[in-house]
């Protein structure tokens, strides 16, 4: 009788331990595969249309990242990641040629974001822009 | 016959973990896989004296580390022995003093842009220095405040104004050069610090470029926004080490609990033993 106790003690013991266990094993697991909260960082950015003049590009704050917003053509506009993507640098726009330029080591990015030159490996990753009255809502 | 087919069959083992290697030093090192191909370097490397040198001094160099090649810079066909130096083929060849910053700003446009407005570059071709009084050329090493220094300066105007520019810029050079090798120590145990890596780049880019206008008082002025942005490098480093801390403290809760379910697992099986 005084045997069976001690063995339910030790079983009930072993399950909470094991119950613990489990939940520290899965609490990572459950963080991981819950959808993150992707507006955390920021939403859409609304700027308005006359900002940015034809030929002109116009930098801003996308999701904690620098980005940049142009209208290549009359009410062409695109949008992209400002980070070149070559080793991080911040791109400027060079109205006179209509294309980006790293002033880090002279990487050179068209006007829809293509590498032109230099060493990035990689486009300017795009953002989508849409219209919307007077506005360009990016994002 | 058995045992040559056991020694096949060992060969055969040993082959893909071959390929693996090689495949990955492949793919670690394209860089220097590259550079070793020209033929710039094939003909120049194997020479004595002058003609061999800067190869010799190229690969101690940053730009050796990075890929960066005799022709990136002094143009030509590196895959053509007889065009290797041609015109035709874009080859430059040494350019004249005045010439230079032009040549290292094909690639260093921001720190060009800088020098160029400055007091340094407005004595272009009038006793000033360019890129390579300070840098050197092919032995170039990874820019830092110690290029700041009496010996070099001193051999065109007194130290003083060095001095204070230098004093300017050590203390946030000190954090950048830092924060590098935190980012660097997050990398080795798997973190990815891609982002950050990038924007501290960046950062030290647009700080080294600042200093290219020797004017203490615009490095003053900025360097309190340069300090700022650090700041939040570092806070996000901090978060991710104190992230680091608690899964080492969970990790040990759960070795902990681990070790207790075996003990009291043991302690319940002797239990039935003895019952038996």
């Amino acid at each position: 009788m005084q045997r069976s106790s001690r063995r339910k003690f030790l079983a009930s013991l072993l399950g909470t331990l094991g119950a613990a266990a489990v939940g520290i094993a899965t609490y990572p697991v459950f963080k991981y595969l819950a959808p993150s909260r992707s507006d955390e960082r920021g939403g859409k950015v609304t700027i308005p249309r006359a900002q940015v003049g034809v030929g002109q590009a116009r930098f801003f704050q996308f999701q904690g990242h620098p980005a940049v917003v142009l209208q290549r053509g009359p009410g062409v506009f695109a949008a992209f990641s400002a980070i070149c993507t070559h080793l991080g640098c911040i791109v400027k726009w060079v109205p006179e040629k209509g294309e980006f330029l790293c002033p880090c080591h002279a990487g050179r990015f068209s006007s829809d974001g293509k590498v032109l030159g230099g060493p990035p490996p990689k486009p300017l990753p795009s953002i989508p822009v849409a219209i919307s009255g007077e506005n360009l809502l990016i994002g | 016959m058995t045992g040559t087919g056991e020694a096949q069959c060992t060969t055969w083992r040993c082959l893909p973990p071959i390929f693996f290697l090689v495949a990955l030093i492949a793919w670690v090192s394209p860089a220097a896989a590259q550079t070793e191909e020209t033929v710039c370097i094939q003909c120049h490397g194997s020479q004595p004296g002058q003609l061999g040198a800067p190869v010799r001094e190229w690969r101690t160099s940053i730009h050796a580390a990075n890929g960066i090649s005799c022709h990136n810079c002094h143009g030509g066909d590196p895959t053509d022995v007889a065009m290797a130096m041609s015109p035709e083929r874009g080859f430059l060849g040494v350019p004249d003093e005045k010439s230079i910053p032009g040549f290292c700003g094909r690639c260093h446009v921001g720190v060009k842009e800088d020098y160029l407005a400055s007091a340094h570059g407005r004595a272009l071709g009038k006793g000033g220095p360019q890129c390579v009084t300070c840098h050197g050329n092919h032995a170039v090493q990874k820019a830092s405040p110690d290029l700041i220094n009496p010996k070099d300066c001193s051999r065109c105007h007194d130290y003083g104004r060095a001095e204070e520019i230098k004093s300017a810029v050590l203390e946030t050079d000190r954090r950048i050069t830092e924060l590098e090798r935190q980012l660097l120590s997050l990398r080795h145990i798997g973190i990815a610090t891609a982002e950050m890596d990038g924007e501290l780049f960046a950062l030290r880019n647009r700080f080294h470029r600042l200093f290219h206008s020797v004017d203490v008082e615009k490095v003053r002025s900025q360097t309190a926004g340069f300090q700022t942005e650090l700041g939040k490098i570092s806070g996000r480093i901090a978060e991710i080490e104190s992230k680091l801390n608690r899964r080492k403290l969970w990790g040990g809760a759960m070795v902990a609990l681990l070790v207790g379910c075996g003990i009291l697992s043991l302690l319940i099986y002797r239990s039935y033993r003895k019952e038996i």
